[in-house]
This record gives C-alpha cells, sequence and structure tokens, in this order.
C-alpha cells in the first residue's frame, strides 16, 4: 500500500499520556471522525467514498474513526483494514437506511464517540442522511470544527425538496467547509443552502485504477454485450432501461444486456424481460459485491448509465477504466466526469438514448472504437484517492485554523441566516441541545471517560506491541440500546 | 505444564497406601478413587484392579502411593519408592502429609515406557541424593519442573451428579473427547462397583473411599421393584385392550375422527395414553433423561390425580353440582337474551353510526333466527344438564386435567352460536376485504400472478375498468356494516377463546411441568449439576495448591427448561403481530392449533 | 501476596480491586463496590412515606401505610437480593479454568466456571452500553467444531464496570497466567 508516513513522536505511548501532546500535533495531524447513515454494509458510492477516503487519510497518519448507524446485527464496534475503527451505534433507522432525526437523541452516543476519541474535525457526508445532520448540530453545538460533503443533487420545485434545502440551510451556515463532488454539485449546494460560495470546495470522486483494468478476452466477440450497474431504483432510471430494452434487441439480434444490482424497479425488468421472452439475452445479476463487479464489466462492450440525477457518477468511471464505451444521461455532474470521446451523452428519454446507443453499436461494429488498453490508460490518471485525500487534506488544515462560532453567535448567525421564522426555531433547537450537552456533561463528566486507544493516527498501536489487545474485527456489544 | 489430581475428600486421613484410580489422558490430570492400605500383596492388588477394572470399565491402574505418617512409622519413604518399581507406571505420585501441616506433599517420579533400568535407578538416585542432602531445596526444584494442584472432591456428590448439559452415551468420533470434568464424573460415576467393597469385609484388601451408611432402605426398594412388575404388565394389558377399542373402524370414520381431534377431552385422553405407554414399559430406563422423564411423567400424574379427588370430594358434597346446574342454564339464557338485544342496538344505529339499512337489516334477522334456535336448543337440553355433570364429574377422578378439559369442552358446545356468528360476520368481512384488494390492484393496473406469487401490470380493458369500478364502490360502501358485525363478534368469540386458553393452558401447565426433577433440586441438588466451583484452600507456601471443588447446581429455571415433558402445547406459536393480522384479515382464528404441530 | 487498590467505575464511584496470588498460576481479582450509603436508603424511604402519608391524609384509609412498610421492606429485600452485587470476582487457575462469581449483598453467590479446554483468550474490548461506549473485559469461547472462530463472549465484572486503567491491570495479569500454561 505504498509509503507510510511515520510521525516524529515514539508511539509506544501511554493511553493517559496520549491526550496532551495531542493537542500539540493537531495543527499537523487530525483526529477526524466520518459521520454518516450509509457505510458498509451497505453498498454504494457513498460507502466507498467514505472507506476509500479514511484509508488513504490513515496512510497520510491521520486518526480516522467513522461513526454510522447499526445495520441489523452488526452494532458496537468494529476494526477494518489498517485499523480503521467504525461505530455501528444503535439509532432507530427510519427510511432507506437514514435514521430518524430528532436532533436531540443521538448527541449522548456521539458525543461519547467525539470525546473519547479525541476528535477534532467531524466530516459528515451526503445530505440525505439525518445521523450526518444531526452529528454536524452536536459537533458545533460541543465547539468541533465541521467539514461536510454533499454527494447528491436536487430539485428546488417540490415541497419536498423545498423543505429539505430549508434543513439543508440551516445545517450548513455555520459549518465551517463543505466539501461537493462536481461543479454542478457545488453550483447546486450553493444555490439551495445560500452559502458563500467561497467556502465550498469541489473534490471529486475517484476509482482505484488497479481494481479496474481492462481484460478485453473476457468479452466474446459474436455478441455485443451492454452492461448496466447500479441499484435498481427510480433514481437510476430503470423505467427508462425498461424502455430501451425492448428496442433495441428488436433491432440487434446479437446485443446482451448484462444488469447487476438489486432494488424495487427489479420487477419492470423481469416483466420486460417476459413480455418480449428475452430470458436469454437479458441477465439479471441480482447484488453484486464490489469485488465482483470487475468481473462483471469486463465481459461487456458498452456500459450504460441512464440515473436520472446524478452529482458524480462512480459508475462511469469504473465502466470506462475497464476499457468500455461509456453512454449516459446527460444530467447533472455527468458531463464533467469524463473528457468527451470517451463518453456518449444522451438526453434522458427512451428515444435520444436509444439513437446514442446506435450510433456507439454502429461504432463499434466499424471497430472505430479505441482499444479497451488505451481508454484504461488515460482513466488511469484521471481520478485517483491519493489525490482526493490530499486534497481533503488540505480542507482539514484550513477548517483546523478557524475558530467554531460561539452560541451567542452562532445563534444570531442562525437568525440572520435562515429567515427569521426557521431561524429562530433552529436557535431554539441550538439552545436546548446546548442545555442537553451540559446536561450529560454533568451526568458523565468528560474526566470519566476513557480515552479510546488510538489504532490509526500519529499514537497507533495497531499492529505493534498491543497494550490492550483487541479483536479484530469481532466486537460484541452486549445490552445496546438506543437512549 | 500443571499437574491436577482429584483427590477424595474422605481418604484425607487414610492411612498409608497405594492410590487407585485413572490419568485422563490428554489432560495431565489424575483422579484418586481409593487408598489401598498396607499390608497386601502386590500380585491380590493387581488382580483387584484388574478385577475392577473389568466391571466398571474404567482404566483403572495403581497411580502411587499415600503415606500419612503416625508414630512409629518411620523409614517408610525407601519402600515406597520401590513400590514404583512393582507396578509399571508411567509416571509415579508420591503424596504424603506432614505431621502438623494441612498440606499435602507431591513428588513425581517420570519415567520413560521402555526405559533402560539403569537410567531409572540413576534418576531416581539423583532424587534420592538431593533429598538427603537438603530437603527444602528438592522441594523448589520439584516445583520447577512440574506444578501440581490439589483439587479435593466429595466422592458422594460427584458419583449421584449429572453434569449439564447432558451428553447421551452415543459421541460421533469426529469432535474432540469429552471435556476434563466430564471425564473425571464420568469416571467416579463408573467406578461404582470399586466402592461396593465395605470397610467390614474381610478380605485381603483394606481399603478406603467413599462408603454407603447403609442399605436398611433398599430392601422397600427391591420389592417395590418386585412388584412393580405385574402392575406394569396390568397396565400394559389395559391398555392395549383401550387401543383396540380405540382402533375400531367405527372410530376413524370422518365425523369422530374430526370431533376427537377437536375436543379437548379426547385429546388429553391420547396424551395420556401415550404417557400410560411409556410408564408401563417393561424395561428400565435407558439413560437419565429418559429416567428424569418417566419419573417426571409419574409425579406429574399421581399430582393430577389427587387434584383430581380433591375437586370430586367437593362436588359430590352438598350437592353442589345440582347448583351448578341450577345456574347454568339461566345464565346461557341470560347470554341469549344479552345477545339479543346486541343484535337490536346494531340493527338500528349503533352509537350514532349510520349504516346501510337493508344489509343491517338482512344481517340482523338472520343472527336473530340464530339466536332462537339457539334457545329452544337450551331449554331442550336443560333437563338433562345436571345428569351431564353428574357422571361429567366422574371424570375428574382420572386427574384434574380430564375435569377441565371436559369443562372446556362444554363451554366451547355451549357458546357454539357465538362461534357461527363470529365465522359468519369472518367469512362475509374476508370476502370483501379480498375484494377490495384486488380491485384496487385493478386500479393501479396491476394484478396478483398466481403462478410467480408477485403483483404483475397489466393493461385491463375499459369495460373490465368499468365495472370493477362498479364493484368497488359497492363493496367500499358495504364495508362499515359488516365490519361492525364482525367487530362485536370476534370480541365474544376473543372472551370465549381467552377462556378456553387459560383452561387449556392449565392443563397443559399440569401436564409438562416437572415436579420430580423440581424436588430434586430442592432436596439433593447436587444431583443435577450445572458444572462445579472452585474454592481456594489453604496456601500454605511451599505446599502445592489446593483447591476445594463444589458441585454448582442447576438453576431452577433450566431445571424446568430442560425436564419440562413435550406436550401439544397449545398456545399459538404465532406472534401478537400475526394473530393482529389475521384478525384485520378476517381469517378464522381457533383456540387449538392444527395437530401436525408438535412442540419438543 | 495481596494487594488493594482503588479505582473508579465508569459512572465515577470508588472501587476497590484486590488482587490476590494463591499460587504462580492461580490468581483471584475481587472488585469490591461501595456499599449502599445510609442517606441513600434514607432518602428513598423517606420519599415513599411521605408520599403514602399524602395518600392517606386524602384517603384517610389506614391500608396505605401498612402497604408502604410492606412496600419499602420487600423493594429492599428484592434489592439487595437480586440487585446489589457486593463485589464480584475473577479466579484464574492455569490450566484448570476461570471462574466467576458475582457475591450479592444479601449473601447470595452465584458462580460459574469455565473450563480452560472451553477458553480462547481474554481480551479488553468496547461495546455500547446504555448511552455510554465503555471498555470491558471479556473472555471469549471456542467454538467446538472450528477451533479458531469464537462461538460467543462473556462479560467480566458487569455490575461494577470498572474503567480502562483497573481492566488493564487485570488483563495484563491475566494473560501472564494464560501464557504460561
Amino acid at each position: 500500500m505504498g509509503q507510510r508516513r511515520r510521525v516524529a513522536n515514539p508511539p509506544s505511548q501511554g493511553v493517559a499520556g496520549a491526550r496532551t501532546d495531542c493537542v500539540r500535533v493537531s495543527d499537523r495531524k487530525h483526529n477526524i471522525c466520518m459521520v454518516s447513515d450509509f457505510f458498509y454494509p451497505n453498498m454504494g458510492g457513498v460507502e466507498s467514498h467514505i472507506y476509500q477516503l479514511s484509508q488513504c487519510l490513515i496512510q497520510k497518519g491521520h486518526k480516522v474513526v467513522i461513526a454510522t448507524h447499526a445495520y441489523d446485527r452488526r452494532k458496537g464496534v468494529r476494526y477494518l483494514t489498517n485499523g480503521l475503527k467504525v461505530y455501528y451505534l444503535p439509532l432507530q433507522v427510519m427510511y432507506n437506511q437514514s435514521t430518524a432525526t430528532t436532533c436531540f437523541h443521538s448527541l449522548p452516543l456521539l458525543r461519547c464517540v467525539f470525546v473519547r476519541e479525541r476528535i477534532t474535525v467531524v466530516h459528515a457526508h451526503s445530505s440525505f442522511s439525518a445521523m450526518a445532520h444531526d452529528a454536524l448540530f452536536h459537533a458545533k453545538t460541543m465547539g468541533l470544527n465541521t467539514v461536510f460533503t454533499d454527494h447528491s443533487l436536487f430539485g428546488f420545485a417540490d415541497v419536498s425538496s423545498v423543505l429539505t434545502n430549508k434543513l439543508l440551510t440551516v445545517s450548513l451556515c455555520d459549518t465551517n467547509h463543505i466539501v461537493c463532488v462536481s461543479y454542478t454539485s457545488k453550483e447546486n449546494t450553493v444555490l439551495r443552502a445560500t452559502l458563500n460560495p467561497e467556502i465550498v470546495s469541489v473534490i471529486p470522486n475517484a476509482v482505484d485504477p488497479t481494481d479496474f483494468t481492462p481484460d478485453p478476452s473476457q468479452r466474446q466477440e459474436d455478441r455485443i454485450t451492454i452492461v448496466v450497474i447500479s441499484r435498481l431504483v427510480y433514481r437510476k432510471g430503470i423505467d427508462l432501461l425498461g424502455g430501451i430494452i425492448p428496442e433495441l434487441c428488436l433491432k440487434h439480434p446479437d446485443l446482451h444486456f448484462l444488469i447487476g444490482g438489486e432494488g424495487p424497479k427489479r420487477i419492470v425488468l423481469e416483466e420486460v424481460r417476459e413480455k418480449y421472452q428475452l430470458h436469454d439475452r437479458v441477465q439479471l445479476l441480482g447484488a453484486l459485491e464490489h469485488k465482483d463487479v470487475r468481473g462483471v464489466l469486463v465481459q461487456g462492450h458498452i456500459f450504460l448509465n441512464t440515473s436520472l440525477t446524478e452529482a458524480f457518477c462512480m459508475a462511469i468511471v469504473e465502466g470506462a477504466s475497464c476499457g468500455l464505451q461509456v453512454v449516459s444521461t446527460r444530467v447533472g455532474g455527468i458531463p464533467e466526469v469524463l473528457p468527451e470521446d470517451l463518453i456518449t451523452l444522451c438526453e434522458p428519454t427512451v428515444r435520444s438514448l436509444c439513437a446514442g446507443l446506435e450510433t456507439v453499436i454502429a461504432q463499434q461494429r466499424s471497430g472505430s472504437l479505441p482499444s479497451p488498453a488505451s481508454i484504461h490508460a488515460r482513466v488511469k490518471n484521471l481520478y485517483t484517492w491519493k489525490n482526493v485525500a490530499e486534497r481533503t487534506e488540505k480542507v482539514y488544515d484550513r477548517v483546523a485554523g478557524e475558530e467554531v462560532l460561539p452560541l451567542d453567535r452562532r445563534l444570531w448567525r442562525l437568525r440572520a441566516h435562515c429567515g427569521p421564522v426557521s431561524g429562530s426555531i433552529f436557535a431554539f433547537v441550538a439552545v436546548l441541545d446546548f442545555l442537553f450537552l451540559l446536561l450529560l456533561q454533568w451526568l458523565v463528566p468528560d474526566r470519566l471517560m476513557d480515552d479510546a486507544v488510538d489504532a490509526t493516527g500519529p499514537h497507533r498501536l495497531w499492529r505493534q506491541e498491543t497494550i490492550v489487545k483487541q479483536t479484530k474485527s469481532r466486537s460484541h456489544s452486549k445490552g445496546a440500546t438506543s437512549s | 505444564m500443571v499437574l491436577k489430581i482429584f483427590f477424595p475428600q474422605c481418604c484425607n486421613r487414610a492411612d498409608s497406601g497405594l492410590l487407585v484410580g485413572r490419568w485422563i489422558s490428554g489432560h495431565e490430570s489424575a483422579v484418586v478413587l481409593a487408598v489401598i492400605h498396607y499390608p497386601f500383596i502386590p500380585g491380590q492388588v493387581k488382580q483387584y484392579v484388574q478385577q475392577m477394572q473389568t466391571r466398571s470399565g474404567v482404566e483403572l491402574s495403581v497411580l502411587g502411593s499415600w503415606s500419612l505418617p503416625k508414630e512409629g512409622q518411620e523409614g517408610m519413604e525407601s519402600f515406597l519408592r520401590d513400590l514404583s518399581t512393582i507396578f509399571p507406571q508411567k509416571r509415579w505420585l508420591q503424596i504424603s502429609r506432614q505431621m502438623g501441616k494441612t498440606g499435602f506433599i507431591c513428588n513425581v517420579l517420570n519415567r520413560d515406557h521402555d526405559g533402560e533400568s539403569a537410567q531409572k535407578v540413576k534418576r531416581k538416585k539423583k532424587h534420592e541424593d538431593v533429598k538427603g542432602d537438603e530437603g527444602e531445596e528438592d522441594k523448589e526444584e520439584e516445583e520447577e519442573e512440574e506444578k501440581v494442584i490439589f483439587i479435593h472432591y466429595e466422592q458422594r456428590k460427584v458419583m449421584m451428579s449429572q453434569l449439564h448439559p447432558i451428553e447421551n452415551g452415543l459421541q460421533d468420533p469426529k469432535t474432540d473427547s469429552p471435556s476434563e470434568l466430564r471425564q473425571m464424573f464420568q469416571t467416579v460415576a463408573q467406578s461404582q462397583p470399586l466402592f461396593f467393597m465395605d470397610k467390614y469385609d474381610d478380605g485381603p484388601l483394606k481399603s478406603t473411599h467413599w462408603q454407603s451408611e447403609g442399605r436398611e432402605a433398599s430392601i422397600i426398594v427391591e420389592l417395590l421393584k418386585q412388584a412393580s412388575v405385574p402392575l406394569c404388565l396390568l397396565v400394559t394389558w389395559l391398555l392395549s385392550l383401550w387401543t383396540w377399542i380405540c382402533n375400531i373402524r367405527i372410530f376413524s370414520l370422518y365425523p369422530f375422527c374430526f370431533l376427537s381431534s377437536k375436543l379437548s377431552t379426547c385429546v388429553q385422553l391420547s396424551y395420556r395414553t401415550e404417557h400410560m405407554r411409556t410408564l408401563s414399559s417393561p424395561r428400565p430406563a435407558a439413560g437419565h433423561t429418559q429416567f428424569m422423564r418417566k419419573a417426571n411423567i409419574f409425579v406429574s400424574f399421581l399430582v393430577d390425580v389427587a387434584l383430581g379427588m380433591l375437586l370430586i370430594s367437593w362436588l359430590y358434597r352438598d350437592n353442589h353440582i345440582s347448583m351448578l346446574a341450577n345456574t347454568l342454564v339461566p345464565a346461557a339464557d341470560h347470554v341469549a337474551k344479552q345477545l339479543e338485544e346486541l343484535l337490536q342496538w346494531l340493527m338500528g344505529a349503533p352509537a350514532g353510526l349510520k349504516m346501510n339499512r337493508a344489509l343491517d337489516q338482512v344481517l340482523g334477522r338472520f343472527f336473530l333466527y340464530h339466536i332462537h334456535l339457539w334457545i329452544s336448543y337450551i331449554h331442550l337440553m336443560s333437563p338433562f344438564i345436571e345428569g351431564i355433570f353428574w357422571y361429567g364429574g366422574l371424570s375428574a377422578c382420572l386427574g384434574l386435567t380430564f375435569a377441565l378439559s371436559l369443562l372446556s369442552d362444554m363451554v366451547a358446545l355451549l357458546t357454539f352460536h357465538i362461534y357461527c356468528f363470529y365465522v359468519y360476520g369472518a367469512r362475509l368481512y374476508c370476502l370483501k376485504i379480498y375484494g377490495l384488494s384486488s380491485l384496487w390492484r385493478l386500479f393501479r393496473g396491476k394484478k396478483w400472478n398466481v403462478l410467480r406469487q408477485r403483483v404483475d401490470s397489466c393493461s385491463y380493458d375499459l369495460d373490465q375498468l368499468f365495472i370493477g369500478t362498479l364493484l368497488f364502490t359497492i363493496l367500499l360502501f358495504l364495508l362499515p356494516t359488516t365490519a361492525l358485525y364482525y367487530l362485536v363478534f370476534t370480541l365474544l368469540r376473543l372472551v370465549v377463546v381467552l377462556f378456553q386458553g387459560v383452561l387449556h393452558l392449565s392443563v397443559d401447565f399440569i401436564n409438562s411441568f416437572p415436579l420430580f426433577a423440581v424436588g430434586l433440586r430442592v432436596c439433593r441438588f447436587y444431583r443435577l449439576a450445572e458444572g462445579v466451583k472452585f474454592r481456594v484452600l489453604c496456601d500454605e507456601p511451599g505446599t502445592a495448591l489446593h483447591l476445594l471443588m463444589e458441585i454448582n447446581p442447576l438453576k431452577v429455571s433450566t431445571v424446568v427448561q430442560t425436564y419440562r415433558t413435550p406436550t401439544y402445547s397449545c398456545y399459538p406459536k404465532d406472534s401478537w403481530a400475526a394473530l393482529v393480522k389475521k384478525l384485520f384479515v378476517g381469517e378464522l382464528i381457533y383456540p387449538w392449533r392444527h395437530k401436525t404441530t408438535k412442540t419438543d | 501476596m495481596m494487594e488493594d487498590e482503588a479505582f473508579t467505575d465508569i459512572n465515577g464511584k470508588t472501587i476497590s480491586l484486590d488482587c490476590q496470588s494463591h499460587s504462580s498460576f492461580c490468581r483471584e481479582f475481587t472488585v469490591s463496590s461501595p456499599k449502599t450509603s445510609m442517606a441513600k436508603v434514607m432518602v428513598y424511604t423517606c420519599c415513599v412515606w411521605l408520599l403514602s402519608y399524602t395518600v392517606f391524609f386524602f384517603t384517610q384509609n389506614t391500608a396505605v401505610l401498612s402497604a408502604a412498610i410492606v412496600i419499602t421492606l420487600v423493594s429492599m429485600m428484592l434489592h439487595i437480593h437480586f440487585v446489589k452485587v457486593d463485589h464480584e470476582s475473577l479466579l484464574v487457575i492455569g490450566s484448570l479454568g476461570i471462574q466467576l462469581s458475582s457475591n450479592y449483598a444479601s449473601g447470595r453467590e452465584t458462580t460459574t466456571f469455565i473450563e480452560m479446554n472451553k477458553i480462547k483468550d481474554i481480551v479488553i474490548n468496547e461495546a455500547i452500553y446504555m448511552h455510554q461506549i465503555i471498555y470491558f473485559l471479556c473472555v471469549l469461547l471456542k467454538d467446538p467444531s472450528e477451533p479458531d472462530a469464537v462461538s460467543s463472549v462473556v462479560p467480566l465484572f458487569q455490575s461494577s464496570k470498572p474503567r480502562l486503567n483497573c481492566l488493564v491491570k487485570i488483563y495484563k495479569s491475566c494473560q501472564e497466567i494464560l501464557s504460561k500454561c
């Protein structure tokens, strides 16, 4: 995994000693807590983004922990590769793997995580995640620096968007720094949350190019295979896919579809398959594990993405990295992801997508497409996690120097920035949150919380003579109840 | 490695002699079972050990020597050491007590099994030398090379106790050997023949081990054993007669078959027959589990019959039966009257609700007619009720459970009208719910695909949609009326089911409660062991560590769980949520369960 | 060899750890919780009494008062018999096993003995407990079918819940014994 930067301090320090000089080192190395509702075992772009970014930051010598909610029986504390510590907190899941937000109930556990891990920067991910917003809110109350990464785009028109945008405004108005994954996304976020564009950075997602290498020998030359890999949900335009399949299959008898992913819209594809009797040509693979994705991708010639909204599409980068010709809808940040000759952009309609696919199929037949290896070579250096981590590190360095608004100025800012009604309401909530924090600090003072043993960061004990033997990735949580 | 020696407490003050016991292979531990005293002839000891080994099936051997110095018995040391050459063993233990000290001292002589004698002598000599020079150092050296723990146990309790969870004799050879403690318990339990030698026996050998206090009670036990054989035969014969009657063809015809599976008295009867069959089998119980099962069934049967007798003595005194009968008929009448009033109320505008008048009237009249039929039925029955009670009460001499099951059946028969109303209401409601749900699917352009068990999309014609809409509207507007009737009768039905449920629960409790096991747990707690616990005895510096092993009795809740007699438990296994869902959809609920599910 | 040291539990109350070394491979660790303070008992009793007296004042029913006495006594007895743990101890005997016992304030004792061949290791683990994340000591049990897997976890010192520094001390001396055998 490349060069491991060692830190000047000797790592074998006692737990108690670690705290004092941790503060001193913090201008270089940060203690980062990533908070999001979405993390493994859930699969998706946000999840792998958090994981990969954390791994790179750990390699750079920062201490990273992740807080998410409990998935079924997976609750408590777990360790992943390289000592990445994950807290699966027992919070009630409400809808779509997002926790219920009451602004308060997550405070005790999150505070416990922040205090015992001596967190300096809280980094929340995804605007769909209620837990991320909660964490931002609590972190500001506790006087920690905050960073937020937005992974998705939103509309402005319908009622739900209006409400969510208001919430986002409140949540982000006193956040130190915001990261977006593409310029479209930045524009969208700035407008939605009425932010100062100065504090919004663009750091794109990345793929691990070594994981996605082309292998043309896997392709079957007597046919043309179109690969689709996405969750089968409305947002990913599966209804469009259901329209495209019969039309193209009718025209091209050697066309095959390979569809990976699972979701509520699977039924649409199944019906199409049955109605037009395409069982041998449309293959539904079901949920794919991340390690299997490459094996599916290399079997295809063309990668199709039908998303209706997308901030930064990692799937098309993965497809291109495997040497596939990419056809995608022209929505959100997709046009800025790949150079124009590697991608064919279409409008999000069945007709436009079909036309786009037709031209690519024709090119494929004539052999005028670039070779997979050349596509891979171009994409390889476009997006790497190392680059992402370096840029994120700069954001952290900048944030660490900034001050966190004290309560009075925070209230003033909420009132000034979010309108008189909602501003007042949330100012009141912020005061309540502060009082609740005081109550908790009285009930369980900070000094009674044991400092966690660092598995990563400057004082890491991972893979060394351990004072406390940690059971790797098998932690048992007993009597865990959400308070 | 630490050497563990399990030492019986009764041998603490035994005279010097040889230790007989067993090495537990693979665990570095020895179980001492008895001490054979001086004087003895080695040949006889060997023969005795051999004999015991064949009788008990335990690999017994002479473990070493035991010496308790007394006045005038000096100079035994060298003799004891020489003994090791007579009984060839891989290891030879020399356990000794010193005057005025509580701790034991243990020397271990190791030797190769096929080692040459010269080597042996040399090694022994070395021991001797060191010992002769400085005794203290020798001990330390010993301790360094081999540490010893003495674990004292009470032989009687360990012999009688049964370690839980019970492992049946059959063990797959794949899994590793049973744990150390289990092996130790097995060893002590199996070497029972060793303990039969009495201290008053005039044999050539004298030994110390646990001795039973006396055998007076055993005469009575023997007599009972003798008597039980003809009793069992008699019961078996009666049972075969009973099964013959049950197997007559007429009972396997449809109505009988159906009735007997639904009447709780019949179920209880078959259940008891099963029990008696288990009890009366002439073969002795094989294994602990089966023995406990038999004993539990026997005790609970006795208790059941005793309770039944109590009930009888109460019923047939002071004419309680006729009193009951005289109150029952008016009560049934009263219920019918109340129902009638309820129906009248429903036919109007119940709780201010405006119902569909026509449907309401039809349903109301229909139910009223039923009640009318019912009242005439009750009046027809009323002269016989006392007789039924009188003869039914006699069934209590078979046990309280029978009386309770009979009561449950009678309640079921007396509330048959409520059941009927419920079924009509539920069927009607169910039909409407199903109709509505499929028509709702029609609106959304979907249909239920039976072959694939999923909802498919489907395009309907205009006239299909039109008819569907009409039907949907009609059903929707008639739903409240039906739902109200359904609700009221379901509530009534639930009351009856609840009462029957309580009865079944108590019958089930009497049938399955492991009274014998609980009694054993209370009176002889060591018989059912969950495990062991250790206490550190004296730890004088210099001597080996001494632990006292006590038996950790099984928790009462675990006893009940382990030894509960399996029954047809009558309780809805499905959860409350499932029950509520059933009620909502309008599926029928029953107090009994379908017979295929038997809980173990 | 005896040592007695004062530590705190996760709620900041003082607990004392008593390490007794019976031999080089047999050690006993006893964690004693503080006794219930008299003031606390008095406060609770007074609360119940005041409440019952208020009810009595309005209802003029003496049964309320006697019920209050009975309730106080019974709940106290239940508390000391089932809830209040006086001390918990861990007896580690090399090559034989580990015995955990907890003594309730009434003198009731519950003991469990785990044989050495079932034990995989003793570790310090983290868990979410109520609204806190705490460290606790636990025994990992082997899965009999596959020796590398852990079948279950037995937490130690469940009622006293000592803090990390105390756990580390116990952990180190347990490992000393376990590594020897």
